[in-house]
């Protein structure tokens, strides 16, 4: 079960590929797909985000990714907590 | 871990940066737009590399001094968009006439005469059919991202080399300009000049680089030996991507930034039960009829979209050879159609 998890707003994603670059555990991907834009979208890979907020740090766009991070209580009470 | 960093790069940079991993040693150019940053960027980094960049006085002298670089075994390059290009075609069949390796990329702008510094694909005909005077043919690959940038500039060197003949990189200056991040592979050192160069030396004296031959039966053995050059490349170097070609009954065609909003209206086609494909052209000469070919077996209907007024459409005809029915869409004046306006073509015939 990851201590994090990563949420993409695709259609707000450049694809500049910085976030994937950062991530220190590798879990972000760029996709074969084109969002709205033209652009790859980065994605994440599904496991292992440890929910350190690199990601959200080092990306340029505004609301393009939302980072999820479980301490203690919320990981009791079911689910990690918002960190944007 | 060996995983190879992305960075993000603009296309015109990548395609520099992918010279001087190339082992390119020389780059003779000219600002144009939307070449120019070629031209900067291997101002920055060629001495950086203990390499030549001169900023010539034209893009004739520029594809002279290409000439002059070759001859003497250096992997060299020049880069500019139409106009320029124009001015490089005698010294490009120069080039060609004296079976000279090299690599020159154009960055299209909307045309003809000054026209603008927006996209065009209107070169195609001078590049791929031979703005330049005689019997020859370049070697042309088509770059659709950022990475195709590097990586086609650095296929073009080994073609060239391959083929002892000039390679053009040939794309739209959309892509150009887009920054995308690249993986730039392992930088390989120059290559030693080849056994027929002229470097000054005692071994080299006899060598000579020329494109006369005024005997007419000897310049004509000299251009079948040209075209003997040609058939084998028109049979091994073709190469295109095809993406959900499979069983359609629509048939996309597009290169540069036409092939990336061409990708998003196959896919929205096909999430409105459109069996819609793309075959994307990588190389433009050799044309890849194969795989055309077969993208289009079972195809009722080819579309052919591009930024002139019908250039590549007159090689998918000869490709396909009346085999199905044949469409071109054309926008030009450096207008780019987005997936929308396309996506009404399809639907419209349905």
């Amino acid at each position: 079960m990851s201590r994090g998890n990563v949420q993409f707003r695709e259609d707000e994603c450049k694809g500049c590929a910085f976030c994937i670059e950062a991530c220190p555990p590798k879990v972000l991907r760029q996709a074969e797909r084109l969002n709205h834009y033209g652009f790859h979208p980065a994605e994440y890979m599904g496991e292992g985000c440890t929910g350190c907020g690199i990601c959200f740090y080092c990306c340029p766009e505004p609301g393009a990714l939302t980072v999820f991070v479980a301490d203690g209580a919320a990981a009791t009470a079911g689910g990690p907590k918002s960190k944007v | 871990m060996s995983e190879r960093r992305l960075q993000l790069t603009k296309g015109n940079d990548a395609a520099t940066k992918g010279a001087l991993l190339a082992g390119c040693q020389s780059f003779f150019g000219y600002p144009i737009t939307p070449a120019s940053e070629i031209a900067e960027s291997a101002a920055a980094y060629f001495p950086l590399l203990g390499r030549t960049f001169i900023q010539a006085e034209s893009e004739v002298a520029a594809i002279n001094m290409v000439y002059g670089a070759a001859s003497a075994g250096q992997r060299s390059m020049s880069a500019s968009s139409g106009p320029g290009i124009s001015l490089m075609q005698e010294g490009i069949s120069y080039l060609a006439g004296s079976e000279l390796p090299c690599v020159i990329v154009d960055i299209m702008r909307a045309g003809p005469g000054l026209g603008n510094i927006a996209p065009e694909q209107s070169d195609y005909h001078q590049v791929v059919w031979g703005g330049g005077h005689g019997s020859y043919h370049t070697l042309v690959l088509a770059p659709a991202s950022p990475q195709e940038m590097c990586d086609l500039t650095m296929l073009a060197f080994d073609l060239a080399d391959r083929y002892q003949n000039p390679a053009v990189v040939l794309t739209d200056g959309f892509v150009g300009q887009m920054m995308e991040p690249v993986s730039f592979p392992p930088a390989i050192a120059p290559p030693a000049p080849p056994a027929w160069s002229v470097t000054g030396t005692k071994e080299t004296r006899a060598n000579l680089i020329c494109s006369i031959f005024l005997d007419a039966e000897d310049q004509e053995r000299h251009l079948l030996h040209l075209q003997e050059k040609y058939r084998r490349a028109e049979m091994t170097e073709q190469r295109a991507e095809s993406y959900l070609t499979e069983g359609a009954e629509v048939l996309l065609v597009g290169y540069g930034i036409v092939s990336r909003v061409l990708r998003s209206v196959v896919d929205q086609a096909r999430e409105m039960g459109i069996a819609a494909g793309l075959l994307r052209p990588i190389s433009l000469w050799p044309f890849p009829v194969h795989a055309l070919r077969e993208a289009a077996r079972l195809t009722r209907r080819v579309v052919v979209v591009e930024l002139s007024d019908g250039q590549m459409v007159n090689d998918v005809r000869l490709a396909l050879d009346g085999s199905c029915s044949i469409e071109l869409y054309s926008r030009m004046g450096g207008v780019v159609p987005a997936a929308d306006e396309l996506l009404s073509l399809l639907e419209v015939a349905q």
